[in-house]
């Protein structure tokens, strides 16, 4: 899935507090581990919380060059307004994964040319189509170049587990799509950035890893379409 | 680790005595990481009232032989300037950090390099500074170090100009000693208050930011014109990628070096002729080694690319005086510049006929 320039681009994006930048480093870490080059951002802004809040990671063998990128591997979107914001980072062959009860799941027009779904602007200086008009986004984009994967991590993290686990779902769901990190590593990158909170409670490194092996297999299970 | 973690690290590993600051994002973690460092290992941190009080406490602490450092952006820079003014006529040593931040003004609190004329020529004088312009952390770490080292051998304002996105992303770096590698680190000495008396024993230090007559001022500046002019061949350093086949230049520093090299790398594969300078010190600037590259190709253009609206243009304008090569642009002020972008402003400007199987 990596491109010419042989670098996997990933943006994680959602709601502040959703967890999306402990995605990102977590990704950056566990690839690094993994003996990859890794660069990790955040966007940031000067709310404190709240708002939309978009992670870039870039996994690739060779040294990584600029930090943030037009075009995205793997979007995966958490948010009604996250999925606003990022959808000018789609491109043909994007995988798009989305949080189910977030966005409705696809209907898809084999006739459709173009990304159907958002007519809305993604706020990046370098995204495309600034000014253009604003339509709410109900549903993923339906555009049959693109691989839209709904998952449904918040409602299984609320019944199976706890919420504050959802990131980390979405996190194992993310590591199976990609392919290039093994889930071991991930895992290790869990225990070495919650260690600490770990050790204050055992039960929630028990819940992450049971997270993110539902995040692994719920990509077998129901997301391959 | 991020940026500011590295260059706390940096500075711990570089001798800094003590850190004054005054908090602004994208800086802030610099401060934080340094406050929390600094008690395990006997250094300082003050914060003071705002930049003008930091930076002239750091001057303070230069004075009486402590290695001092802030870490600045923005408007914070702009305050900042009085001090390094200070600092730059009393040849004060001191080493400043610059996060560069969107501008004019508060504007945005991520990115830019809209600092860089701030940054080497601020003041109200010649702007007689080293400034480095990083792109990695290994660099960050690195010229930390380096900056520490150099602030105290030529007594220059020394600076290291990085930017927002570096502040706070993360990737791989490889903190050492600098001792572990054979780097040796410039000694601090106090500069005034030394041992023995004056005009018996020793000089007397006369450090002087107040002169009565023009001449003597102009004396004064003739000198440190004559020895930043000294150091210069000494300091300059750049990346160069270049030959007689190539047709255009990109030129950008700091982060946007890195989109420049990897878009390099990418027109390369693709069949394009494409070279690429980046300065690494943007103060002095490597005028001669661009000069050089210049002149590889008569008929090479250059493209100038930067997240600010024609500053490292200005510099580039200035150091190519009397060459008649074409200069494009990709001038961003205040957002990030993608390897896409700049592949795209080459191959939109390269005549058909050169393409591959054009």
């Amino acid at each position: 899935m990596m491109d010419e320039q042989r670098v996997l681009k990933i943006i994680v994006a959602g709601e502040g507090g959703q967890g999306v930048q402990s995605i990102g480093e977590l990704l950056a870490e566990a690839a690094f581990q993994a003996g990859k080059q890794a660069l990790y951002i955040p966007n940031f802004g000067v709310e404190q919380r709240g708002g939309v809040s978009v992670a870039y990671v870039q996994i690739a063998e060779e040294a990584i060059g600029a930090p943030k990128f037009l075009y995205a591997d793997l979007l995966a979107v958490l948010s009604k307004r996250a999925a606003e914001r990022t959808k000018g980072y789609i491109k043909p062959g994007t995988i798009y994964l989305y949080e189910e009860s977030a966005l409705a799941a696809p209907v898809i027009d084999d006739q459709a040319v173009g990304i159907q779904g958002y007519e809305t602007v993604a706020p990046e200086g370098f995204a495309k189509m600034v000014g253009a008009a604003a339509a709410p986004a109900s549903s993923p984009p339906v555009d049959p170049s693109i691989r839209p994967v709904g998952i449904r991590a918040a409602q299984t993290a609320k019944a199976e587990l706890t919420p504050r686990v959802f990131n980390i779902i979405v996190l194992g769901a993310i590591t199976k799509l990609i392919k290039v990190l093994p889930p071991a590593g991930v895992k290790e990158a869990i225990a070495k950035k919650f260690g600490a909170k770990f050790r204050e409670n055992p039960e929630l490194e028990a819940l992450n890893y049971q997270a993110l092996a539902k995040g692994l297999t719920m990509i077998e299970t129901e997301g391959q379409q | 680790m991020t940026g500011n973690e590295v260059v706390a690290w940096a500075a711990l590993v570089a001798g800094a005595d003590f850190m004054y600051g005054y908090p602004i994002t994208p800086q802030n973690e610099i401060m934080h990481y340094w406050a929390r460092l600094a008690p395990h290992f006997g250094r300082g941190f003050l914060q003071t009232e705002d930049e003008m009080a930091a930076g002239f406490a750091m001057l303070g602490g230069a004075l009486v032989g402590k290695k001092t450092f802030c870490a600045t952006a923005g408007p914070g820079n702009i305050l900042m300037q009085e001090p390094i003014a200070m600092a730059e006529m009393m040849r004060i040593p001191g080493v400043w950090v610059i996060q560069q931040r969107g501008g004019p003004s508060t504007a945005t609190v991520i990115y830019s390099q809209q600092e860089l004329r701030l940054t080497t020529a601020g003041g109200n004088g010649e702007g007689l500074r080293i400034v480095y312009s990083t792109a990695f952390h290994q660099e960050l770490f690195e010229y930390t170090i380096k900056a520490f080292n150099r602030a105290w051998e030529y007594r220059f304002p020394t600076f290291v100009l990085g930017d927002g996105y570096q502040a706070k992303m993360r990737e791989a770096v490889t903190l050492f000693r600098p001792e572990a590698r054979g780097w040796t680190l410039t000694p601090a000495e106090p500069l005034v208050r030394r041992p023995g008396i004056p005009a018996l024993d020793r000089d007397p230090v006369h450090l002087r930011n107040t002169f009565n007559i023009e001449e003597e001022l102009y004396d004064r500046l003739m000198a440190q014109l004559a020895a930043y002019d000294r150091l210069t061949p000494e300091v300059v350093e750049w990346e160069v990628e270049v030959g007689p086949e190539t047709e255009v230049l990109l030129v950008a520093h700091g982060i946007v070096a890195r989109a420049a090299k990897q878009a390099c790398a990418m027109l390369n594969r693709q069949g394009y002729k494409v070279g690429y300078f980046r300065p690494i010190t943007v103060r002095p600037f490597p005028g001669a080694a661009l000069r050089e590259a210049v002149a590889a190709n008569p008929n090479l253009r250059l493209l100038v690319v930067e997240s600010a609206y024609g500053q490292l243009l200005a510099l580039v304008k200035a150091e190519l005086y009397g060459f008649t090569n074409a200069i494009d642009t990709l001038l961003k002020p205040g957002v990030g510049i993608t390897a896409e972008e700049i592949m795209a402003a080459v191959t939109a400007r390269t005549p058909k006929e050169v393409r591959p199987g054009g």
